[in-house]
């Protein structure tokens, strides 16, 4: 697939290069998988899951909350899993393009380690949960067919820039996590490692191919801005998962999604999960307050 | 019997596309993005509640949701009859 309209993309990747060479290590043999989690162990922190915080979290059986943190955590990695796999496709069509020629080398870096991250998230929830979550359908009339070519290819690195920084929220608090099982907190850890390149080279192409966008046409700015903020919302909403609720042995799912999406608590919560990635999108300019 | 919740279907869409005047019930959803990708989970969702029925996101056919008039022969008038 050819990028039309796209200048080359420059951007000093040396650092990040050396640090995944010097970094590189070997997921197949460096993680020691117990037989089983321990029962009465969460499986992710309780205050990441989308009940914290709020009276229906409180109303919970002591075991539909380790239920709770079980199937939330399969559905976190689920998440992780599916995202992985349309970043991966996304960059493997770019990687030999003449516009990418510059930073192919970091992106062989990054589509490898991303496919290590894939087979461990997946192993972990096959192995001790049994499932992963399928992905949500997705449509290919597509959320930016209103936007310039420049603008869409903006848009690819952005949702991957997106994806990983509110995982890393997760990974970082979950890898120090002392409350959780030690594979659980060693593949959180192991995962936050490689996405402090990850988000240091999506913010970088975010912001070279933001500038491509605004020198095109700064009009085109604030429509990026109104999606990105979209984008943000529907991210958040894909961690509340009916499916992990029903798993959980919680009824009425559903009500129980749209309670928690509109409690305060959450939205509180949202705020602090999302507030390194608004303060990065202001500051390059793309930030909420732009949307008309 | 299938008013209330296509009126809950309408709902959710117009409060989406404030630009629409009107919502014809063959209006292509998909194609003229009054329901994009974004929006589509949040639909299934809806629907799902609306049926009481869960809808495996492996097996969506894209033309159940394509017009009101699809949505509400496949989701609705079978639960009706």
């Amino acid at each position: 697939m050819a990028v039309r309209g796209i200048e080359p993309i420059l951007l000093d990747l040396d650092r990040l290069e050396q640090l995944a060479e010097s970094g590189y290590y070997n997921p197949y043999t460096m993680f020691d998988w117990p037989d089983a989690i321990e029962p009465d162990l969460p499986w992710m922190s309780e205050s990441l899951t989308t009940l914290a915080g709020t009276p229906m979290w409180d109303e919970l059986t002591r075991e539909q909350q380790i239920a709770l943190t079980k199937y939330e955590a399969i559905n976190f990695f689920s998440l992780n899993i599916h995202g992985i796999r349309e970043l991966m496709s996304e960059v493997v069509m770019r990687i030999h393009e003449r516009a990418y020629a510059d930073v192919s080398e970091f992106l062989h870096h990054f589509i490898g380690e991303e496919n290590e991250h894939m087979w461990f998230f997946a192993q972990f929830c096959l192995r001790y949960g049994g499932k992963l979550y399928p992905a949500q359908p997705s449509l290919k009339a597509d959320s930016v067919e209103h936007l310039s070519p420049v603008a869409r290819e903006m848009i690819v690195f952005a949702r991957i820039l997106i994806f990983e920084e509110i995982v890393d929220y997760y990974n970082a608090h979950m890898a120090t996590d002392q409350s959780l099982p030690a594979i659980a907190r060693e593949i959180n850890r192991v995962h936050h490692q490689d996405e402090s390149r990850h988000v240091a080279f999506g913010r970088m192409i975010f912001t070279h191919l933001l500038g491509q966008v605004a020198r095109r046409d700064p009009d085109e700015v604030p429509l990026v801005a109104a999606y990105l903020e979209d984008y943000l919302q529907y991210s958040i909403a894909t961690l509340y998962n009916p499916a992990a609720y029903r798993d959980a042995g919680i009824p009425d799912a559903l009500a129980l999604r749209r309670r928690a999406l509109e409690h305060p608590a959450r939205h509180e919560a949202h705020e602090q999960l999302l507030k390194r990635t608004r303060k990065f999108l202001s500051k390059a300019g793309v930030g909420r307050e732009l949307i008309k | 019997m299938t008013t209330e919740p296509m009126q809950a279907v309408r709902e959710f869409i117009l409060g989406r596309n404030s630009e629409i005047q009107q919502l014809d019930g063959d209006l292509d959803l998909i194609d003229s993005r009054a329901i994009n990708s974004l929006a589509f989970v949040e639909f299934i969702f809806l629907l799902e509640e609306l049926t009481g029925e869960p809808i495996d996101p492996e097996e969506v056919d894209l033309d159940d949701f394509r017009t009101l008039d699809a949505i509400e022969e496949r989701f609705f008038k079978q639960k009706a009859a």
